[in-house]
């Protein structure tokens, strides 16, 4: 334990001197004895001697030669070799004892400050930022220590988020280090795509290298003529968004990869029309949600999904992967381009369910929420191209699935009901599978089961 | 429901419990005709007699020896120390006998013996009459360590103490024990191992241990005037110690503090930290802080002695500096 030296009362009405000089250097061994340091005093300069052993370590701030020094100020302290001298200051005035106790004492005790610039966070609020989805390594901590706590979270989580920019991905904010993002950009890796090295952490430098190993980074157009010799006078040049870029590669990796094929028929929709202006009856005036016709799509496909589930299959060369549950994606068109948001366990839930699902999902989407964990992890996709007035064309299946149903317009057309025309509504199913999973007749066995569920919704609805 | 002091209220459990079970005694210097130097068998000499009530020469290690035997032989001895301090002669008998036996038999040796005494700082009655010594009994395996904050907890935890099989220590601090409070006429029990929610807070727990509780209400009243909501626990028992309700506490306000007037090193805080970083890691807002009494010997000198405890001041500091972590 250091001990401490001080400025001694040489008089007994002394309570303060001038100090003089050091008599020896910082870091000097001093033996009992040794003349210290010299204070005049009203009477005279006097050197002070040693009564310790030990090394000299002044204190910084004390005082310099001509100082005026009170009686107990303290100079400095001899130390034991080796042992560090105390960090403060010089205070106004000293202890009157040392303290020899086993145990610091620590009624308010000091935690280190901030090492380096890296800034520190209390567990609560890496958890709160957690389940905040905000990205912490940005915020300024009010802590004491720099420290950014619970309360610097919820503010930054209270505020709005800014928009995108113009040609930026619109998925969540993917918690990635600055170098991590500017890695992956350069690579046109999708930071999306990217796992981290621990579950809600950031994105690091070194999750990016991995990806960039093992993944096949995006075609740069270097085959390709330069833009401006394509050009035609006044073209317009679009840079190619990300997602853009994201939808090329997997469009075209489905296209050179799958063994497609289209099978189409048409189904009689007015059992289904019938139910959704039930539905619209029912729930409408309740002001609850009213199932759309995907939703009602989406059920009808997870039942039959379950019978058929070579449909709900993903190829992996050696073996052929049946998956036990039907999570299935639903094609929708943004601004920024195609999304495929994911129903999960779209098997296990009821209409409404779904119904609540997608439209959380549309929610999430309209507000650019939407995140890599509900774009992913479909078994099988839907697309719907009615709206825009198409019957039956040819989807593109969605690797690493095995089919996709795309529909198209229900349509008023004459039909032969008892071998009389009568009007009626249709609507055109296209089933596009991989050959290479799958052959001509189980497909077509599945296509028909949606017909039949299309045109009698009691054999799915009622479980 | 009347007010009655915190002595008076063991002291009802201690009289009802006498009556219906003669093999309950007590044993100590003073408790006989004298009653108690604490009041603790006031008015029993005269309804019980010396065989009930059997006073004892200076001479701790003999006397709990033998109520240890006694426990062991089918009776239910109560040794009343007056001064906490004095079961240290004892420790011997009450750590490698006592606290043992039980285990040592395989549970054919029951252990009911109820070791009481007041503790505690604010008398002048220095070195040799203010220990607390509970984080000492915590620390051994086949203890239960009560220490009551106020009248009607003494008198709950004080009739689950008198027909607990296992031997109990029951800490009664001085400057609480002729504290006054609503106690409830008839019979009831407060369980070892249950805590409780002194006041209800959210912006930081303090968990207050015997004499600190009041002055731990004291300052969350006063700062609950500038805007701060402290949440404070009073565990109760120490051992068993309810983890559960302090955790679900730091659940809530991601703060904690423990005031314990017995020193801080290897101390109830130390050991209420150390659950808390394991079990509620994730909860912390801030580091955990404690303020105990000072690692000292305590003094006699009365301004000396005032120093060396936490008070209203130094505790609303630590309040303070809590919530600027």
């Amino acid at each position: 334990m250091a001990v401490e030296i001080v400025v001694p009362r040489l008089g007994w009405t002394m309570e303060e001197g001038i100090f003089g000089e050091w008599l020896k250097p910082e870091g000097a061994s001093i033996a009992v004895g040794d003349l210290l340091f010299t204070i005049e005093t009203d009477k005279a300069t006097q050197e002070v001697e040693s009564l310790e052993a030990g090394i000299l370590r002044i204190a910084p701030g004390g005082p310099k030669a001509g100082d005026v020094v009170l009686v107990g100020a303290l100079l400095g302290y001899l130390t034991a070799v080796g042992e560090a001298a105390p960090l403060a200051t010089a205070p106004a005035r000293s202890s009157t004892f040392s303290e020899k106790s086993n145990f610091s004492e620590s009624v308010s005790a000091a935690t280190p400050a901030i090492r380096g610039n890296e800034p520190t966070i209390s567990p609560r609020a890496r958890r709160v930022a957690g389940e905040l989805d905000i990205d912490w390594s940005a915020l300024n901590g009010s802590g004491r220590t720099g420290r950014i706590v619970e309360r610097d979270v919820r503010a930054a989580a209270a505020q709005p988020r800014p928009e995108p920019v113009e040609g930026q991905p619109v998925l969540a904010e993917v918690r990635a280090t600055p170098v991590a993002r500017r890695l992956a950009e350069d690579a046109g890796i999708d930071l999306a795509a990217i796992s981290p090295a621990r579950p809600g952490a950031r994105i690091g430098r070194e999750d990016v290298e991995a990806a960039i190993a093992a993944h096949t980074p995006l075609p740069a157009p270097t085959q390709l003529p330069a833009p401006s010799q394509l050009a035609t006078p006044n073209s317009q040049l679009i840079p190619t968004s990300r997602i853009r870029r994201l939808i090329a590669q997997r469009m075209a990796d489905s296209a050179h990869t799958t063994a497609a094929v289209t099978l189409t028929t048409e189904a009689d929709a007015s059992a289904l029309v019938a139910l959704r202006q039930q539905l619209k009856a029912t729930f409408g005036p309740r002001n609850l949600p009213v199932p759309s016709y995907n939703d009602l799509l989406i059920k009808l496909s997870a039942v039959a999904l379950q019978a058929h589930p070579h449909l709900n299959a993903t190829w992996n060369e050696t073996e052929i992967v049946l998956h036990e549950v039907v999570h299935i994606g639903l094609a929708v068109d943004t601004a920024e381009g195609l999304l495929v948001p994911v129903v999960r366990d779209a098997h296990l839930k009821g209409v409404r369910q779904i119904a609540a699902d997608t439209q959380a999902l549309a929610e999430k989407i309209e507000a650019h929420r939407v995140g890599p964990d509900e774009l992913q992890g479909g078994t099988f996709t839907i697309t719907n191209l009615g709206m825009y007035n198409i019957d039956a064309f040819t989807p593109i299946i969605n690797l690493p699935q095995c089919a996709i149903l795309g529909v198209g317009r229900i349509v008023a057309k004459p039909v032969i009901v008892n071998d009389a025309v009568v009007p009626g509504k249709t609507v055109a199913l296209s089933l596009t599978f991989d050959h290479r999973v799958v052959d001509g007749a189980p497909a077509a066995r599945f296509l028909n089961a949606i017909r039949e569920f299309v045109e009698e919704p009691a054999l799915w609805l009622v479980g | 429901m009347r007010e009655i002091t915190f002595m008076e209220g063991t002291r009802e459990v201690l009289a009802a419990a006498m009556e219906a079970d003669p093999t309950i005694f007590v044993v100590g210097e003073g408790i006989g005709a004298r009653g108690g130097n604490f009041a603790t068998t006031l008015g029993l000499y005269e309804r019980f007699g010396p065989e009930r009530l059997r006073d004892t020469p200076i001479s701790e290690r003999g006397f709990v020896g033998m109520c240890c035997g006694a426990a062991m032989t089918g009776t239910r001895p109560i040794v009343d120390f007056m001064f906490l301090d004095f079961i240290l002669d004892a420790m011997g008998e009450l750590i490698n006998q006592i606290s043992k036996i039980q285990y040592m038999s395989s549970g054919r040796l029951k252990m009911p013996i109820l070791l009481r005494g007041c503790i505690g700082i604010g008398h002048a009655a220095a070195t040799h009459h203010s220990g607390s010594y509970y984080p000492i009994f915590t620390h051994i395996p086949g203890f239960r360590v009560v220490v009551p904050s106020n009248a009607y907890d003494a008198k709950g935890l004080f009739a689950t103490a008198i027909r607990s099989d296992d031997p109990v220590l029951f800490l009664e601090h001085k400057s609480l024990i002729f504290n006054k409070g609503q106690v409830p006429d008839g019979d009831y029990a407060i369980p070892f191992g249950q805590a409780r929610v002194a006041r209800e807070g959210t912006d930081c727990t303090v968990v207050a241990i015997g004499s600190m509780v009041d002055k731990v209400l004291n300052v969350a009243g006063e700062l609950a005037a500038d805007g701060v909501s402290v949440e404070v626990v009073d565990p109760r028992t120490v051992a068993p110690l309810d983890m559960d309700t302090i955790l679900a506490s730091v659940h809530k306000t991601g703060r904690l503090l423990v005031v314990d007037e017995t020193f801080q090193p290897c101390g109830i805080g130390a050991e209420i930290a150390a659950q808390v970083v394991d079990r509620g890691f994730d909860d912390l807002d801030a580091p955990i802080r404690r303020l105990n009494g000072a690692h000292a010997p305590t003094p006699y000198s009365p301004p000396l002695e005032s120093a060396i405890v936490p008070n209203l001041q130094t505790i609303a500091q630590s309040i303070r500096d809590l919530l600027a972590e």
